[in-house]
């Protein structure tokens, strides 16, 4: 029996065995997808207005969409921002999560609580924040600050999920390195590193994906200079109408969809999330 | 003499008011196999990793083939060690497993898999090289941790309750495993255990160990029938203690108290040993032999409770030709214990310590 009938198997045994369950989840996936085709089937419209169903059919708005400046800008300042932001919040994150994990320091339940809480503090209450004392009052410019918000909107993310590999392996790994030779550096490039990877790759595409989609921090700290794509959409739809903008949704959805598929091909959906759940 | 592999000078290890382990002395000898022996939290584990140099002793001082180490670190101290979790590391395939701690020596490649090779036959896994640790059974990857440590050449090898996760027909294989091991490269070892049985089937030296300090060293064959104190003596099976005339304890094994009728003629059986009058309270089947429980008044005069395994004949209901029925509950007999079975305990009163 191969894997894919397994889990068919699975799924219908859902469905018969807990009725509640399984109607949920479908009902789940209905509300979550079927939103998102009226929104690609408005992209490919020939007509002029944000309307379903589409009035026949053209490809006219996805060139609108990839023709229009201000948003080719906003794809590249948003990848630029995320890439950076994912990166800086690993590198800070990952020492912080040794820490917690594996060092002998007092405190660590409040490292880890301080850590995480950009999770439950409201993001525009720390726009705002930033706004106030980094663009304001220490007059640094808008993608700074915002390179420094959104690193502290995923450090919940690396701190998190690599802890969640983290603490799978065993303590005695490392020591079992130094104790063959390694010095503690080369213990954790040769045997902590590749314990993290899977949460290294999860917590990566998480802080990634968050900062390229966030909107309030973005909205609070934007300038003329510096905008993200989801900002420069959403002024997009307060002035106009027009499907370009169904356009431009569905080119990410389906850029999205080959990072996932990726992802899925190269490293596996139930490695880099088996880490957060466990 | 020659310099012992290594020693421990008045080495303490507290954490906070916790003393793990209580200004110990203790030699290592060469070539042998010493076992760190006591009940959890006695020290022995806390012991083993300061000697591996994982927990840095709050004094004393740790000597490697007579060079202080104390202060170095784990890596450069050249010990193989065998974790309880046996700690393989998972990314690697058996063979760099065993290979790693020769890589980070930076030993060139062929002589690496040659010598990664070896060790991997000499636990008797030569084949399973290109396998993952996951894939493998919880004793082979022991094995595997065995070969990993003993690849390096250890002055030292170090093994941490390495037989407490498997099931117990294989512990009993792997002891006699490690000894061969032991044996062939002439390695000095120090394993940690609670199990006596362990200790006594594999060492060449013991350590008893009680509350962070050492209480008895020595060979099996001389600690076993010999215990220093009553906590040596409870850990290794002694269940009856007595208090003899002359005011010194006593401990017996429950195997070496003979139980005979009331009337039976003494005919010297005791030889200066001890004889009792009791009463049978209960009487256990074991199958091999039944566990008879005995009140008895010690030769002191104090009231003693006693336990005695009574194996007579070949007969299931274990009735003797010579002596008439098995004891049973509310039987009046006689016990005896020959001098030569008493084990003369210290004055030392100790035993809250164990329980």
């Amino acid at each position: 029996m191969t894997g894919q009938t397994l889990n068919q198997g699975a799924g219908r045994s859902l469905r018969l065995r807990h009725p509640v369950a399984g109607t949920l989840a479908v009902a789940g996936y209905v509300i979550m997808i079927v939103p998102i085709l009226f929104v690609v089937a408005t992209a490919f419209t020939a007509g002029s207005t944000l309307r379903f169903p589409p009035e026949g059919l053209s490809l006219k708005w996805f060139g609108e969409a990839v023709a229009y400046s201000p948003f080719t800008e906003a794809v590249v300042s948003s990848l630029e921002l995320a890439v950076l932001a994912t990166a800086l919040a690993l590198v800070l994150g990952v020492p912080v999560t040794l820490a917690i994990h594996r060092g002998r320091i007092p405190g660590k339940g409040l490292l880890e609580g301080l850590f995480l809480s950009p999770l439950v503090v409201p993001e525009l209450v720390v726009g705002l924040a930033l706004y106030q004392q980094l663009m304001i009052g220490l007059h640094l410019d808008n993608f700074t600050t915002l390179l420094l918000g959104h690193t502290a909107l995923l450090l919940p993310y690396a701190v998190r999920v690599t802890g969640a590999s983290l603490a799978l392996a065993d303590p005695a790994l490392e020591e079992a390195a130094r104790g063959l030779g390694a010095s503690p550096l080369r213990a954790f490039v040769t045997v902590t590193l590749p314990m993290l990877r899977p949460g290294l790759i999860s917590a990566g595409l998480l802080g990634f994906v968050t900062s390229f989609n966030n909107v309030p921090l973005s909205l609070l700290l934007q300038t003329r200079d510096f905008r993200t794509l989801p900002v420069t959409m959403l002024d997009y739809v307060q002035q106009s109408y027009d499907p370009m903008v169904a356009a431009a949704s569905t080119l990410v959805l389906a850029a999205t969809v080959v990072v996932a598929v990726v992802a899925e091909r190269t490293v596996g959906f139930a490695k880099i999330f088996g880490g957060i759940n466990r | 003499m020659t310099t012992p592999a290594a020693e421990l000078v008045g080495v303490s290890q507290r954490f906070g008011s916790f003393t793990a382990v209580d200004s110990i002395d203790l030699r290592i000898p060469r070539g042998r196999l010493t076992t760190l022996l006591g009940p959890s939290g006695c020290g022995k584990t806390t012991t083993l990793r300061m000697l591996a140099g994982y927990a840095s002793p709050t004094s004393g001082r740790i000597l490697i083939d007579g060079q202080d180490a104390t202060r170095t670190p784990p890596e450069k101290r050249d010990l193989g060690m065998v974790f309880q979790s046996y700690a393989l590391f998972p990314h690697l395939t058996v063979a760099d497993n065993v290979a790693y701690g020769l890589t980070m020596r930076k030993v060139p490649a062929p002589e690496r898999r040659r010598r990664a090779g070896e060790a991997l036959e000499l636990v008797g896994l030569g084949h399973l090289g290109d396998r993952r640790p996951k894939q493998l059974s919880g004793g082979q990857q022991q094995r595997v941790a065995l070969a990993r440590a003993i690849a390096i050449r250890p002055r030292l090898l170090l093994l941490d309750e390495p037989l407490s996760n498997l099931d117990a027909r294989l512990r009993v294989q792997m002891r006699a495993e490690i000894r061969r091991i032991q044996s062939e490269t002439g390695l000095t070892v120090v394993l940690v255990t609670h199990d006596q049985d362990e200790a006594l089937e594999m060492s060449d030296e013991m350590v008893l160990m009680r509350a962070g300090k050492v209480v008895q060293t020595g060979a099996p064959r001389d600690v076993f029938p010999a215990p220093a104190d009553r906590f040596v003596a409870e850990f290794l099976g002694y269940e009856n203690f007595l208090t003899l005339a002359d005011g010194r304890e006593a401990a017996v094994r429950p195997e070496h108290l003979r139980i005979v009728p009331a009337d039976a003629p003494l005919d010297g059986a005791a030889d200066g040993g001890v004889v009792l009058d009791a009463v049978v309270v209960d009487v256990a089947y074991r199958g091999v032999d039944l566990l008879v429980t005995l009140d008895a008044t010690d030769p002191a005069g104090a009231p003693v409770r006693l336990v005695a395994d009574h194996r007579a004949d070949h007969r299931s209901d274990h009735s003797d030709a010579a002596t008439g029925p098995a004891p049973s509950a509310g039987d009046r007999v006689r016990l005896l214990a020959p001098r030569a079975r008493l084990a003369l305990l210290t004055a030392e009163p100790a035993t809250e310590g164990l329980s």
